[in-house]
């Protein structure tokens, strides 16, 4: 392999890539990006488009809009960037752009100059007149070392993400022998970011060590935590890192196949993928005899059907030889024999996209981040009761209370902290006491949660541990295979237990039943999905035992979310004379008015809705939620009360 | 060669052997649910926990997903495996019905076993169980999913081992469920395996369903007589009935499994219409009556027509010991016969077959499913002998190639590739394959006439053209393959062929391959039949005796004359004819009905017997039961059942063997010896072959395997080329006649459950041949043949050779209207009839 002649055939397409970003600043019009990944489109961010080229069109103003991938700051969308150098302002960040402030925006900045003040986010850039984003906890806490480009560049054009530094790794990957580049992946103490945190590395090498032909590289792509899109995010908003980084795998460990499993259900990733795959291809970045090389990789994407199991590696392997996703005892590990009983490298799609920036700055730059046994970063998709949700990638070791109060903002509403969830459903819940817990592998699987692929759920005091450990074990529960024992039957009636005390029918036995049945499922579980299922329970168990037992001795919902050991009642003090609001939203006509024309609730009828609640004017504030139930004081209704 | 210590026992297991089997070898039986040895391992139940003390793994492990290592220390009992076991247990009886009284599984379920020896009792769970709706599964499967506790054995059976999709699992978590996508009759042969793997009551045996427990059962090993393979089963009966047949595990023939036409094939052992007294001309006698009016009419034909006048019948069903002694029988009285075969050309084919199975040749059933390439040359599995079907698919699964030569429309359950030539082609696109796979050295190496036998086969070329490519490619793959093995029929090929596959197995042989012949044969002792045929005359030219009044009498073993004869006007005329015709069988046949002295004999199930299968193996089949009519036959329903009489009712019936003796006014053997005892010797001095067999109570169970000496100076001698062959017909289409797996079967069609399982009987022809006659698939068709019109629907195939018509030997069918063959059907014969 000539490596002048590789770096010549790179060095022609990064001019190309050069001249076109020149072309494009030379056209000296505003450039509109706008965030059009699922997210953003979830929110609006197709119409948003459509109404910028209206505007134009009406206003006849030439700007160029370029769709771009995924900032995460998910609180803010519809999320987009305007870059209008000709009136000295920064690239200027605008949040919640609807169609009417788009055409604001249009208006006002794109005609006039005026950059409407109140929708801006922030400056991208530091300057003198407006506030940059990078002032704000939200983003200077932030350190993106993957997800850099995201929202940055259009995703399905190559050339952007190559004048942005884009396969340049590759390029010095081909350069180097594999066995020197697995030594760099493996010095660079990269851990696998799908969850168990297995050095890359060191799969890499055991792969490159099997003796076969034909081995395959996977992308996990198989997304299914409740909560958690970072697959997605960088399948729609940066393909080509990933696929830079497959081909930096592939040869490493001599692998000519690689497959990208995504979800069906994520079509834009899928279709973004897809394009990405066929432009590289174009500028033979992949394909056969990469950059003219002897070095040829084929990737195909898959299109998994949903089932939360098939992201366990073996299960994956099964779904892809169109068997049952159902997983298969370890040894023989997939590197030894994998797909189609060849040797196969599965890793996650953030791992992969890791890699690029770490051949490319080189493991120093790398083990800047992080901790020791950590490096790097890791991305975390932050949903539940924080201020500014969203995705964000943070270095190794952060603590969990940074992360949450100040990148994401903290508890809305006055409400207090309570717990999070960290790994989904095999994760676990951690109280308060561990919010100074760095962020690794080793401190969160100490802590009995683990780093899991990184989803992320926080809790306020509104939310029942018990309530939420029934929650993910009906979730474990239903995307069980059925295949073995434990998994299959233990955590249905792990979910019949917990069904049992938030219905207030729950027994001190349950409590010892549970603890065991856990243990059982952990031990005697063929996958990580079983193995990993009782966490939730053991974990609330550990740091919440005081609220089982309320829900079980005293009939009690501490934070009053079951409904069943729940009841609402009026507080005549408070209620007005004549408000009739409470009494139109009830449902069931539960609501009826007392003889002092106040209202009151049969809790014989009540169903627990909440509505009146809700409705009853905030001056008045009289509907009172209570458990026990039996802490409501009871009115009889009059026989002619309605 | 790993060593490993389990329960402080060491030993030595090959590598790759699961910890699970090398407890096996120390006789210690870790449970298990879903672990099988002919399924393999998956992992599913976590019953088999053991606890790792020492080497690479630690701590409790399941025993059947770890191979056994060097260093390893597992414990079974250790208490915190126990312990896990039990708690497994817990967890599959949570769901589980506890429906064991009515359960038909009780009293032999693994649950139920492992249950009570886990000592699980109360349940501590409270919840509601899971339910199911259970399926139609047919007649032979009762489902009943509750007791399910998905160990998956079903499915991987049904899907991986058998290659039927048609049941499999579906839905996830908490509701798998095991069944089909809507009920039905299952499509495989092989369903009644179900029962047998599940180790809980989900698929139960239907025939048997409410019957009784298995202790209730007088259960023995026995054979299976339903084919040539010689499948190993248990039967058993209950008050005078037989009632159930399983599969009995052989480590040479059928391995763990049997085919549902074996183990449902057994209903005319107790079957209501079974003759059980001896008649004379439709009289019911005493049958020391029938013996002496027998040997009278005999006595009175042998004086005045002299002995040959009587000529003897026997069959490729009956047990070594009936053969053997009405050839006895025969030489004594100088009677004509016995014929072993009413087909000519049957005869030779089978006793080519039987000479040429050399030693170094001959493969059992369980070596041919390491077979890495299997050509099978006019042989249709499924129909003929389903559990080869079965081996092939595990060749199959394993890596290896399935090729199969035939006109027929072949199914299997698997990817094989199939070389759809007419019958007179077999021959040349067998030899074209081996010759396009052997070089000309290796031949020479064999001697002049292997050089000049592999000469003789002309080129590539000779094949059709979209042929060439596939058979070149074939034969490149059969030249790196390791354990190469020939499977040949011998009903539908033509003369040669037989002989031809042996030598070219010695060609591929010479190749330094591991190579294998197997042959394929139309009954259950054919071999037996085979080795004791002499040469003397035809089934053909006794007939033509008969007509011309030379021979008087006819003594008929265990056969029925219209089952496989294609003229049945000539029978039923030739009987009018003869002056005596004897009959001995256990079934109501046809030719029972029309014979003037008619005994009853035992069946394989009271007698016993001695079978020879199609590779020669001696097997024994011992006594189930004692026999007599069933008592819910002749109890009428009252109870208790009262028949006034001596000894138990219906018993009349002998071993086939023993009336032959008596007909030929010979003594009888004392009491406890069998026919066997007494005709080893005489076997023996007739044939060197049977020099080294073990008396019958010293057999191995999987028998003796026969090894005919070399016959080298046939081998290479054949000059197949010159045969003449039938050219292309243009006018018409060339009749194969075929059995199918169920309704063409002798013994089989008792079965009242198999008849619901039979296939509607059809014509099968090629596309193009169906186009020039304007048929499509599904039209009913009527065949002008010279005994009368034959209608059946007819399919239409694209996977069987042009110039040919398939017609099943079905019971429903009345193909012995044929009279004549071999036969052309010309075109004008051949008319749709409007419905």
């Amino acid at each position: 392999m000539n490596k002048d002649d590789l770096t010549e055939r790179f060095a022609s397409i990064l001019r190309r890539a050069d001249r076109r970003a020149r072309e494009r600043r030379n056209e000296a019009i505003p450039t509109i990006y706008i965030v059009m990944s699922t997210c953003g489109l979830a929110s609006g961010a197709a119409e948003t488009k459509q109404a910028f080229e209206e505007a134009l069109s009406d206003k006849d103003i030439g700007a160029r809009i370029v769709p771009v991938g995924c900032l995460g700051h998910c609180y803010a969308e519809p999320l987009v960037v305007i870059d209008h150098p000709a009136t000295g302002f920064p690239p200027i960040c605008y949040h919640q752009v609807t169609v009417a402030r788009a055409r604001r925006l249009v208006r006002s900045y794109l005609e006039k100059g005026d950059p409407v003040f109140e929708y801006v986010l922030g400056a991208l850039e530091e300057n003198d007149l407006i506030p940059a984003v990078t002032d704000f906890a939200r983003f200077n806490l932030e350190q993106r070392l993957v997800m850099e480009h995201c929202g940055r560049i259009d995703p399905d054009d190559i050339y952007q993400y190559i004048a942005a530094g884009g396969y340049s790794g590759l390029v010095k990957a081909l350069c180097l022998e594999p066995e020197e580049l697995i030594d760099e992946i493996e010095t660079s103490g990269l851990r696998g970011r799908g969850g168990a945190g297995f050095p890359a590395g060191r799969k890499w090498r055991l792969a490159s060590t099997a003796k076969a032909d034909g081995k395959i590289i996977i992308c996990n792509g198989d997304e299914g935590d409740p909560g958690a899109y970072m697959d997605r995010t960088i399948l729609e908003s940066n393909p080509h890192q990933l696929l830079e980084g497959l081909a930096i795998c592939a040869y490493a460990v001599g692998a000519d196949q690689a497959i990208v499993y995504v979800r069906a259900e994520y079509p834009l990733a899928v279709k973004t993928i897809k394009g990405a795959i066929k432009s590289a291809e174009g500028v033979a970045l992949l394909g056969s005899t990469i950059l003219g090389t002897t070095f040829s990789l084929n990737v195909s994407v898959f299109q998994g059907s949903g089932a939360f199991v098939c992201g366990e590696e073996t299960a994956l392997i099964q779904s892809i030889e169109g068997k049952r996703g159902m997983p298969q005892h370890r040894p023989p590990y997939p590197v030894e024999k994998g797909l189609w009983g060849r040797p196969t490298v599965v890793n996650n799609v953030k791992t992969l996209s890791s890699v690029p920036p770490i051949i490319k700055n080189g493991t120093e730059w790398f083990r800047g981040s992080g901790t020791e046994t950590s490096p790097g970063t890791a991305i975390f998709s932050v949903v539940g009761n924080v201020k500014h949700p969203g995705l964000v990638e943070i270095a190794m070791g952060t603590s969990l209370r940074t992360l949450i109060f100040d990148v994401c903002g903290g508890i809305p509403n006055k409400k207090s902290f309570k717990a999070v969830q960290i790994g989904g459903p095999s994760g676990g819940c951690l109280p308060e006491s561990f919010l100074d817990t760095p962020i690794d592998f080793d401190s969160l699987t100490q802590a009995g949660a683990m780093m899991g692929s990184g989803g992320m759920v926080v809790m306020d005091e509104d939310s029942c541990m018990v309530d939420v450990a029934r929650y993910f074990i009906d979730f474990t529960q239903k995307e069980s295979c059925g295949k073995c024992t434990f998994c299959r039957i233990g955590t249905r009636h792990l979910l019949n237990i917990l069904d049992r005390i938030t219905n207030g029918e729950g027994s001190e036995q349950d409590l010892e039943l549970l603890g065991t049945l856990s243990e059982d499922i952990k031990l005697g579980s063929l996958c990580g999905l079983g193995e990993t299922a009782p966490n939730p329970v053991l974990t609330s168990l550990r740091y919440f035992l005081d609220e089982y037992e309320a829900h079980i001795k005293e009939n009690r919902c501490p934070a009053h979310k079951c409904r069943a050991l729940t009841a609402f009642y009026i507080d005549l003090e408070k209620c007005a004379r004549g408000c009739e609001v409470c009494v139109g939203c009830c449902p069931v006509e539960a609501i009826f008015t007392t003889r002092g024309r106040k209202k009151a609730i049969d809790q014989k009828l009540c169903v627990k809705c909440g509505e009146c609640a809700v409705v009853c004017p905030p001056e008045y504030d009289a509907v009172l939620k209570v458990s026990p139930p039996e802490l409501a004081p009871t009115l009889e209704r009059t026989p002619d009360g309605k | 060669m790993p060593n490993i210590v389990i329960d402080d026992r060491e030993i030595e297991v090959p590598a790759g052997t699961k910890v699970i089997d090398a407890a096996r070898q120390l006789d210690i039986m870790i449970p298990r649910f879903c672990y099988h040895v002919a399924l393999g391992s998956v992992g599913a139940c976590r019953v088999c926990a053991v606890k790792f003390v020492e080497g690479p793994f630690k701590g409790v492990q399941m025993s059947c997903m770890i191979d056994a290592k060097d260093g390893m220390v597992v414990s079974t009992t250790d208490e915190e495996a126990v312990e896990f076991r039990k708690y497994v247990i817990e967890c599959l009886m949570l769901h589980h019905p506890h429906d064991c009284p009515v359960c038909d599984e009780g009293g032999h379920c693994l649950l139920q076993d492992m249950t009570i020896s886990g000592g699980h009792g109360i349940r501590r769970y409270l919840g509601s169980k899971r339910t199911y709706r259970d399926q139609y599964l047919g007649p032979l499967v009762q489902h009943e999913m509750n007791r399910c506790i998905h160990c998956y054995r079903c499915s991987r059976f049904y899907q991986e081992f058998a290659g039927y999709r048609d049941l499999g699992v579906m839905q996830s978590a908490n509701r798998v469920f095991f069944g089909r996508y809507e009920d039905g009759i299952l499509e495989s042969p092989f369903t009644g395996n179900l029962s047998d793997i599940c180790p809980t009551g989900v698929y139960t045996d239907k025939p048997s369903r409410f019957i009784g427990r298995r202790w209730d059962y007088e259960r023995s090993p026995s054979l299976c007589i339903n084919c040539s393979l010689g499948c190993h089963t248990v039967a058993s009966a209950r008050y005078r009935q037989l009632v159930r047949q399983e599969a009995r595990y052989s480590e040479e023939v059928n391995g763990y499994f049997i085919c549902d036409r074996g183990r449902y094939g057994f209903f005319y052992a107790s079957h209501e219409k079974r003759p059980r007294r001896a008649l004379v001309e439709g009289e019911e006698v005493a049958y020391h009556q029938a013996i002496d009016t027998v040997r009278e009419k005999l006595a009175q034909i042998s004086g005045s027509a002299g002995p040959e006048a009587i000529a003897c019948l026997s069959s490729e069903r009956s047990s070594l010991e009936t053969q053997a002694m009405l050839k006895r029988v025969c030489q004594n009285k100088n009677w004509s016969g016995p014929l072993f075969f009413m087909e000519q050309s049957l005869a030779e084919k089978v006793k080519t077959a039987t000479a040429r199975l050399e030693p170094g040749l001959t493969v059992s059933l369980r070596e041919l499913e390491q077979a890495d390439f299997i050509l099978a040359v006019g042989a249709d599995p499924i129909n003929e002998a389903p559990m080869l079907a079965l081996a092939m698919r595990q060749a199959q699964r394993f890596g290896g190639r399935v090729v199969v030569i035939d006109p027929r429309p072949i199914f299997l359950p698997f990817d094989f590739q199939h070389l759809p030539v007419r019958l007179h082609e077999v021959d040349l696109y067998l030899s074209l394959m081996i010759k396009a796979a052997v070089d000309r050295e290796t031949a020479t190496e064999l001697g002049p006439s292997a050089a000049e036998f592999y000469q003789t086969i002309p080129t590539l070329e000779t094949a059709a053209v979209p042929l060439q490519e596939q058979i070149a490619t074939l034969a490149q793959e059969l030249r790196g393959c390791q354990r190469p093995v020939i499977v040949c029929g011998t009903e539908v090929v033509p003369q040669t062929t037989p002989a031809l596959a042996a030598d070219q197995v010695l060609l591929l042989k010479a190749m330094d391959k591991q190579t294998g012949l197997f042959y394929l044969m139309p009954g259950a002792n054919t071999f037996g039949a085979s080795l004791l045929s002499g040469d003397d005359g035809s089934f053909s030219t006794t007939l033509e005796s008969i007509e011309k009044g030379k021979i008087k009498a006819l003594i008929v073993t265990e056969r029925d004359l219209f089952w496989k004869y294609q003229n049945k006007q000539r029978l039923e005329r030739i009987i009018e004819k003869l002056d005596l015709l004897v009959v001995l069988d256990y079934v109501d046949s046809e030719t029972a009905q029309k014979s003037d002295v008619f005994f009853p004999v035992s069946s394989l199930y009271e007698a016993g017997g001695v079978f020879i299968n199609q590779e020669g193996r001696v097997q024994v089949a011992p006594k189930v039961y004692l026999g007599g009519t069933p008592i819910k036959q002749n109890s009428g329903g009252g109870h208790p059942p009262r028949v006034y009489g001596v000894g138990i009712p219906g018993s009349e019936p002998r071993p086939a063997w023993q009336v032959v003796v008596e007909i030929g006014n010979g003594e009888l053997p004392p009491d406890e010896e069998t026919a066997f005892a007494t005709t080893r010797k005489w076997l023996a001095e007739g044939n060197p072959v049977f020099a080294n067999l073990p008396p019958i109570d010293q057999f191995p169970d999987d028998g003796v395997r026969l090894g005919p000496a070399l016959d080298v100076g046939s081998r290479f001698s054949l000059d197949w080329q010159t045969e003449r062959h039938p050219k292309r017909n243009s006018d018409g289409l060339e009749l194969i006649l075929v059995d199918w797996t169920f309704g063409t079967e002798e013994l089989s069609i008792y079965s009242p459950h198999l008849r619901q399982v039979e296939k509607e009987p059809c014509l099968s022809m090629h596309t193009s041949d169906a186009v020039r006659l304007g048929l499509s698939s599904g039209d009913k068709v009527a065949i002008r043949f010279d005994g009368g019109r034959v209608e059946a629907s007819l399919c239409v195939a694209e996977n069987m050779a042009s110039g040919v018509i398939v017609m099943p030997r079905h019971r429903l069918l009345e193909w012995q209207k044929i009279k004549e063959l071999p036969r052309i059907v010309r075109f004008e014969e051949i008319e749709k009839v409007s419905v």
